[in-house]
């Protein structure tokens, strides 16, 4: 090649090199998907995240019937916060049995359970997912982030209420995090996303933090009323502030029963609700009127659609020859049964309580899990109004969860007197009995001062209570939801029932979980 | 950008070292070389005359200036050919012609075969490429593309759903990959068309071709080979080429096929007999459901399904272009009623030769319509579980259809009612297009400048249309729906690269170099709406009525991939061949912290054959060594990764604040520095040929080595948004060799007996070696997921184990042989088998005799294993409790299950099977003075399988779920050209 042919090369590569210069940037932005870069310039944004605070506790993911799931390694349906949770509180006590053979299912109706269960496995992403959520809500709206998006002042003041809410519905997946995992991290809006994986902190310890959150919210939270229904509110924060000193025993070695009644008290004293006339109604699809819930977790037939919450209590717990338009559902799910020891509480004659068992075809006796026809049925949840309507849908339920009731309430004050937290025996005594006559419908099912004994009122919450997800809990505080001294039907896996070890009174951290963060140690027994 | 300019700088050094004109008095020589038989011109024939050597280009021509007067032997040589001499004079200031014939000793180390960017000769090839042309091609109706190489290419598994042209799925030495794709890349015509082929609403994104334009296939199979293709190689590239006009006056092609087809194997299901004493004995409260009808609900669904096709192409060439315009007409329907596959096809290639051949532009424009009809879902299924005592026909029902009373969610539906009031179609139009341009330097004839300009356009519609009165939607109580999606993608390709291609001057032996630039991009949008509870189901998919429920979104994705490569082969005396590549792209799928892969390649080949010490082995026509590393990378993974993205909830998904309801956004978990997943790949191998390749083989043995896997793993919780993130983490490796043999067997000449016979085996072995590093081998994927069960799932990706192993437990049973219900051997399910094949053995022969021609193909699987879903789902006599009773699958008799068994090992079976293909027999005669050829194919003639359910083949996963049944298919039809 002569000089000159060479250099004409030279200046086409050279031209060649300075065109492609142009075309060397592999960069696209995303132009149909929301990034943090622009999602907070729409100031419905703040609403929406916080929204999916609660629907975190309300649906599975971000489409219709639990679609575009939260959290990964289970099924949509299954892996919704609410019916794990029921599942966790119910299936391993006397109160229910659920038919299915879905892996997982069967071991958490026997206490048979062990680290590599999918259901306390999803259940712990639940409650971090709802605490990650909560706390990456909390950096995007401090006072500095704002300031720094030009937030108008009227956007700041729509906020300050949203942050209090988030660390409320993070301080109560914290207590549902200790309650069934004891010895958890502790993740706050301070620790970096994405960052190494947290140390684990101790029950005692997450126990103060809900304390002090709880407390420091306080005032912040919106004012009870029906246009705040669904949302945290002050006496919300109390009735969980009740609930976690109830149990600060278990969590912490130190009772605070005295905690415990005076925050069920201001609950009560605060006014805003009263003891629902109809029990019924409180578990009916108009539930959202009933005068005594304190906070539910909402569903909705047409806008909350979910294959978990409510919507899976009621489908599941139809079956056998009962009619699902009942319930107000479009089929049933031939899913949860009463254990028979639920079941006998009652005294089925005259407790209202008990008039909507299922019995026909049914028998008291759960020979076989899988079969739905053993064990009587307790539809206690409906997809129908209190005069008798169908729900909006009878695919998905309108019916809400009422997570915290003033029935309960009531019940916190006369366990927390009898424990020696305050209070005084006549107050007590009228609560009980307050439920008592709702129940029987006049007075002949009221009890003594003699009767309020702690067994009674172990009683009384299973039957007031039955199937709202606080059974395991309880038995846990009482000591007798593992050991020999009290046995039910398939309590070890034997039809019969057997002792069960102490270890089992807190589900495993999830074998997935230990290996993503080496940081953590197994619960004891595991 | 230093890579560029590096690249460049090389070429300049190479261009520049090239040899200066000489000064003296010296002539010219010139001339053209051909294939003595054919008159076919010859290129890269090393043209030599005395110290001088040079290459022919493509139309065969030459030119050796500057030599010294005088006379002296000029020597033509060519992989493949006999080397043609002959003695020149050459006199000062003369331009001497000589044209030279050369003849074929070894047919196939001299085809051309497309190595991306570049072709090369067989026989110089130095890694793992197999290129299989039009006359292997397997025969009968095919509606996809790849179906023509099945069976064809050791260590290609080419697996259908077969429905026509349905999702054909391709896996080169195993697949590299979990969570993005496993396919490899095409390439048609130089226009990458990506993992997979593109998008469709309906079947296969290739359909779009006409197989009947198709020239050949080409299969990098090599990471060394494949590395040109970069971060889209990992999974070895597919090159296809397609038909174009040849020498002489203009022709018209017309060929025409008909075919029919029919069911081989259906699930085995009780008949109505054995049906209602099932129910009696299991679910005497369901006996009052039953009626006493005995239906056939398999027989109501399948048919004798007919096709027809139709090709017409005009092609020809002139001086200096050529020219083939093609038409194409499919219309094949399945062998279950509702699905049909049609397109129309048009195809058109150009090429003309400018500037006394210094230019060569080839254009290629095609595009196609095709219309895809699906079985509307549930049909397979609901036949499977509909019982047998019920009718099909109810004159008191709505619709004319029986269905079980009552609307129970447990009920299965009239699979006929479904074929009457469902639709399910997609229709895509599709082209693709680009220009080649191939500028020779004048006075530096050794140097191409090519221009590659693309375009591929896909505009799709996929409808469905469920009536409000189908039992499936009164039992859900969702009300007549519709959906309709619209996915539309415009890629673009420019691409610019040099090649350089000369005898070298100043050491022995010839380079063959290239260097360039590529730039695609690609935007898709997709839209869609779904409406539920229509207020009308008279539209059909023809219009949008109001609907309870309308969800409407649209989604753009947008893409770019910007690639320099370079590739340098050496070849020494046609013994000692090095080749060594690399590709750095940068793709906009990578985060910013790895916003730039590259991935380099080398390989070395010695053809002991051309040794002298080799000489006197006459019979050896060939013998090489290949040896070689590569460098690959996978980047089929969704776009946006990188970006902490906000999911909005839907309208459904929306939580009560007082008496409204609000909509939510949740933030998503990241890795903002995903990449490519990088494959590792070693490969060496062994090609030889015996008496002028008369017989001829290849062993391969290969190792590739992928990391930095996407995977879905737990991260430390409360640490993130989600409790799983996506990111590169996990590693798998797959090994293997390959043997090819090819034999003509008989060469009995024009008129007599010949018989060319090739075989092919393959042996791969996958395994997953990493999915966490941290977690060792604890931590297991589940996957694989049944009917049976929420949320059941019978396979596993665990470290150790092959991907997707079944899971399983280990099935007891009684001294009888009968399985015990849910007694095991082992307390936790244990990986067992998996659905890949551990060989794959291929056999392909061609007759001829006289005017007759038979060839068939031959495929046999080994060690592949199929989890039986049908049996398990549909095998215990819990099924008969249901709402109404669903029909059983005839295992129950032999296992007498009262509770479904799905984790049960008896359900895995081995899936092991020798299947004729394909069996045509063609008969060729003059007709008008044109030949004109009739022949007959059957295809899947026949299957040996000792696998019970219905097909041993269909799809990746192994798990057989209401498949879509295989079928036989006869096809006559007759080509003829004038």
């Amino acid at each position: 090649m002569n000089p000159r042919t060479c250099k004409a090369l030279a200046s086409a590569a050279a031209l060649l090199f300075v065109a492609a210069a142009g075309c060397t940037d592999p960069t696209v932005q995303p132009v149909s998907t929301i990034t943090s870069a622009n999602i907070f310039n729409d100031p419905s944004s703040y609403q929406k995240f916080l929204a999916k605070l609660y629907a975190g506790l309300a649906v599975g993911g971000q489409r219709s019937g639990d679609g575009s799931t939260d959290i990964q390694g289970i099924d949509g349906g299954f892996s919704q916060y609410l019916r794990l949770y029921w599942e966790h509180e119910e299936l391993p006590t006397d109160e229910a049995v659920l038919a299915w053979g879905d892996v997982g299912i069967p071991d958490m109706n026997t206490q048979t359970w062990n680290a590599f269960n999918v259901f306390p496995q999803s259940m712990y992403y639940r409650v971090f997912f709802q605490v990650s959520l909560a706390n990456e809500f909390l950096r995007q709206t401090t006072d500095a982030v704002l300031a720094a998006r030009g937030a108008s002042s009227t956007l700041k003041a729509t906020i300050q209420p949203y942050r209090a809410e988030a660390r409320f519905l993070r301080a109560l997946s914290y207590w549902h995090g200790i309650d069934l995992f004891g010895d958890i991290p502790l993740v706050t809006e301070n620790d970096p996303v994405g960052g190494t994986p947290p140390a684990q902190s101790t029950r005692a310890t997450i126990y103060a933090y809900i304390v002090s959150e709880l407390a420091a919210i306080q005032s912040q939270l919106p004012a009870p009323g029906p246009s705040t229904y669904g949302r945290a509110t002050g006496p919300a924060a109390s009735m969980l502030l009740a609930e976690v000193y109830l149990n600060a025993g278990v969590y912490t070695g130190s009772p605070a029963y005295g905690q415990a009644l005076a925050a069920a008290q201001t609950v009560i004293s605060s006014g805003g609700y009263s003891l629902d006339p109809s029990y019924r109604h409180v578990f009916q699809a108009d539930n959202n009127t009933s005068p005594e819930i304190i906070f539910a977790i909402t569903q909705d037939g047409l806008h909350t659609q979910t294959y978990g919450g409510v919507n899976f209590i009621i489908h599941s717990s139809c079956g056998g020859s009962m009619n699902p338009s009942t319930s107000g559902v479009d089929g049933c799910w031939y899913g949860n049964r009463m254990k028979p020891e639920a079941y006998l509480r009652y005294d089925v004659v005259k407790d209202k309580r008990a008039s909507y068992f299922y019995t026909a075809g049914q028998t008291l006796a759960v020979s076989s899990i899988s079969d739905f026809g053993a064990g009587y049925a307790a539809p206690k949840f409906q997809n129908v109004t209190s005069t008798g309507q169908p729900g909006s849908n009878p695919g998905f339920v309108d019916t809400d969860f009422p997570m915290f009731r003033l029935g309960e309430a009531y019940l916190i004050y006369a366990e927390a007197f009898a424990r020696g937290g305050g209070g005084t025996q006549a107050q007590a005594l009228a609560y009980v009995n307050a439920l008592r006559e709702r129940a029987y419908g006049n007075p002949s099912g009221d009890i003594t001062a003699a009767q309020l004994t702690l067994p009674f009122i172990l009683d009384e919450r299973g039957r007031e209570l039955l199937w709202e997800a606080h059974r395991r809990t309880d038995l846990v505080r009482f000591g007798l939801f593992t050991g020999g001294t009290y046995v039910w039907s398939w309590k070890g896996g034997v039809s019969a029932g057997k002792a069960t070890d102490s270890h089992l009174d807190r589900f495993p951290i999830p074998a997935t979980e230990l290996v993503a963060n080496p940081k953590l140690k197994q619960n004891p027994g595991y | 950008m230093r890579r560029l300019g590096l690249i460049f700088g090389v070429l300049l050094v190479v261009f520049c070292t090239a040899p200066v004109r000489a000064q003296e008095a010296t002539g010219t020589i010139r001339g053209r070389v051909t294939v003595d038989t054919t008159r076919q011109a010859l290129s890269g024939v090393a043209v030599t005359f005395r110290s001088r050597t040079v290459l022919t280009r493509a139309d065969g021509s030459y030119l050796i200036s500057g030599v010294a007067a005088g006379t002296d032997t000029l020597r033509a040589r060519l992989i493949g050919y006999a080397p043609a001499q002959r003695s020149v004079t050459v006199m000062a200031g003369q331009t001497v012609v000589v044209d030279l014939t050369m003849s074929s000793v070894a047919v196939n180390l001299s085809e051309l075969v497309a190595t991306g960017y570049g072709s090369q000769r067989a026989g110089s090839v130095t890694g793992a490429v197999t290129q299989v042309s039009a006359e292997e091609f397997n025969t009968g109706r095919i509606v996809s593309p790849q179906q023509l190489i099945a069976s064809k290419v050791a260590g290609v598994q080419i697996v259908d759903n077969n429905e026509p042209g349905g999702g054909i799925s391709i896996r080169i030495r195993g697949a590299t990959s979990i969570n993005a794709s496993s396919d490899p890349l095409y390439v048609i015509d130089g226009m990458p068309v990506g993992a997979g082929g593109g998008i469709s609403a309906g079947r296969d994104a290739l359909n779009f071709l006409n197989p009947n334009d198709i020239e050949s296939f080409t299969v990098l199979k090599g990471g060394e080979s494949a590395s040109i293709y970069g971060a889209n190689a990992a999974n070895g590239v597919v090159i296809i080429q397609t038909k174009s006009g040849r020498q002489g006056p203009p022709q018209v092609e017309y060929s025409s096929s008909a075919s029919a087809s029919q069911v081989t194997r259906l699930p085995s299901m009780l008949n109505a007999a054995q049906f209602a004493a099932a129910v009696a004995q299991y679910a005497p409260q369901k006996v009052s459901q039953l009626l006493s009808a005995n239906t056939n609900w398999f027989g109501l669904i399948d048919r004798t399904a007919y096709g027809q096709e139709h090709n017409v192409a005009v092609s020809g060439a002139g001086q200096s272009n050529n020219y083939r315009l093609s038409l194409g007409y499919l219309n094949q329907n399945g062998v279950i009623q509702g699905t049909t596959a049609k397109r129309l096809s048009v195809g058109l290639d150009y090429a003309q030769r400018l500037f006394t051949d210094h230019l060569n532009v080839r254009t290629n424009i095609r595009g196609s319509r095709s219309i895809d009809l699906f079985t509307p879902g549930g049909v397979l299924s609901n036949a499977a579980q509909m019982g047998p005592t019920q009718p099909s026909t109810d004159a008191t029902s709505a619709t004319g259809y029986y269905n079980w009373p009552g609307n129970s969610l447990q009920s299965a539906d009239n699979p006929a009612q479904i074929l009457a009031l469902a639709t399910d179609k997609g229709t895509t139009y599709r082209s693709i297009g680009n220009v080649q341009a191939g500028y020779r330097i004048p006075f530096f004839e050794a140097l191409t400048a090519n221009v590659n300009l693309g375009y591929d356009i896909t505009e799709a519609q996929r409808e469905t249309f469920n009536s409000s009165l189908l039992h499936a939607q009164l039992k859900t109580g969702t009300g007549g729906t519709l959906s309709r999606s619209n996915p539309s993608l415009l890629n673009t390709l420019g691409e610019a690269y040099l090649n350089y291609a000369t005898p070298l001057r100043f050491m022995a032996g010839s380079i063959d170099l290239t260097g360039g630039y590529s730039y695609t991009q690609s935007h898709g949008e997709y839209p869609n709406f779904n409406e539920q509870n229509l207020s009308t189901g008279l539209l059909g998919t023809s219009g949008i009525p109001t609907a309870q429920t309308v969800q409407n979104t649209l989604d753009i994705q947008e893409s770019k991939l910007i690639s320099l490569f370079g590739r340098l082969n050496y070849n020494l005396r046609d013994r000692y061949l090095v080749s060594a590549s690399v590709r750095r792209d940068g793709s906009s799928r990578f985060g910013p912290g790895n916003a730039w892969g590259t991935f380099p390649s080398v390989a070395v080949a010695w053809r002991i054959s051309q040794e002298p010490f080799m000489a006197s082995h006459k019979g050896l026509s060939d013998l090489k060594l290949r040896a070689s590393w590569g460098k690959t990378g996978n980047q089929a993974f969704a776009n946006y990764q990188q970006y902490a993205a906000y999911t909005l909830g839907d309208a459904q998904s929306q939580v009560q604040f007082g008496n409204t309801f609000v909509s939510t956004i949740r933030p998503s978990a990241v890795d903002p520095n995903i990449k490519w997943e990088e494959t590792i790949s070693y490969n060496a191998g062994i090609d030889f040929g015996f008496h002028n390749q008369r017989f001829s083989g290849a062993i391969d043995w290969y190792s590739k080595s992928t990391s930095d896997l996407i995977f879905t793993v737990p991260v430390a919780a409360g640490s993130n948004f989600s409790n799983f993130l996506t990111t590169n983490i996990g590693s798998m490796k797959n090994t293997g060799v390959e043997f090819t043999l090819s034999a003509r067997a008989l060469e009995g000449g024009r008129r007599g007996l010949s018989w060319t016979a090739n075989f092919t085996a393959a042996r791969n072995s996958n395994q997953l070696t990493s999915i966490n590093p941290a977690a060792g081998g604890v931590q297991k994927i589940l996957t694989g997921g049944i009917a049976g069960g929420v949320g059941t799932t019978i396979q596993v990706l665990e470290p150790g184990q092959p991907i997707n192993s079944f899971y399983v437990f280990t099935q007891k049973f009684d001294a009888s042989g009968k399985p015990i219900q849910g007694s095991y051997a082992d307390s936790v399910p244990r990986a067992f088998h998996d659905p890949a094949p551990k060989w794959i053995l291929g056999h392909s022969s061609y007759l001829k005799y006289a005017n007759w021609d038979l060839s068939f193909t031959l495929r046999a699987w080994l060690g592949n294993y199929v989890y039986n879903n049908v049996a398990s789902n549909l095998g215990s006599y819990a099924e008969v409790t249901r709402g109404s009773p669903y029909n059983l699958h005839t295992s129950v008799l032999a296992t007498g299950f009262t509770q479904p068994q799905y984790q049960s090992d008896y359900y895995v079976e081995n899936g092991s099977f020798l299947r004729l293909d394909n069996l045509s027999l063609g008969y060729t005669f003059q007709f008008y003075g044109q030949p004109l050829r009739l022949y007959a194919t059957v295809q899947n003639a026949f299957t040996i399988t000792g696998y019970s359910g219905v097909d041993p083949t269909a799809g990746l996963n192994g798990i057989d779920n209401n498949i879509y049944p295989r079928s036989r298919t006869w096809t006559g039809g007759m080509s003829v050209r004038f």
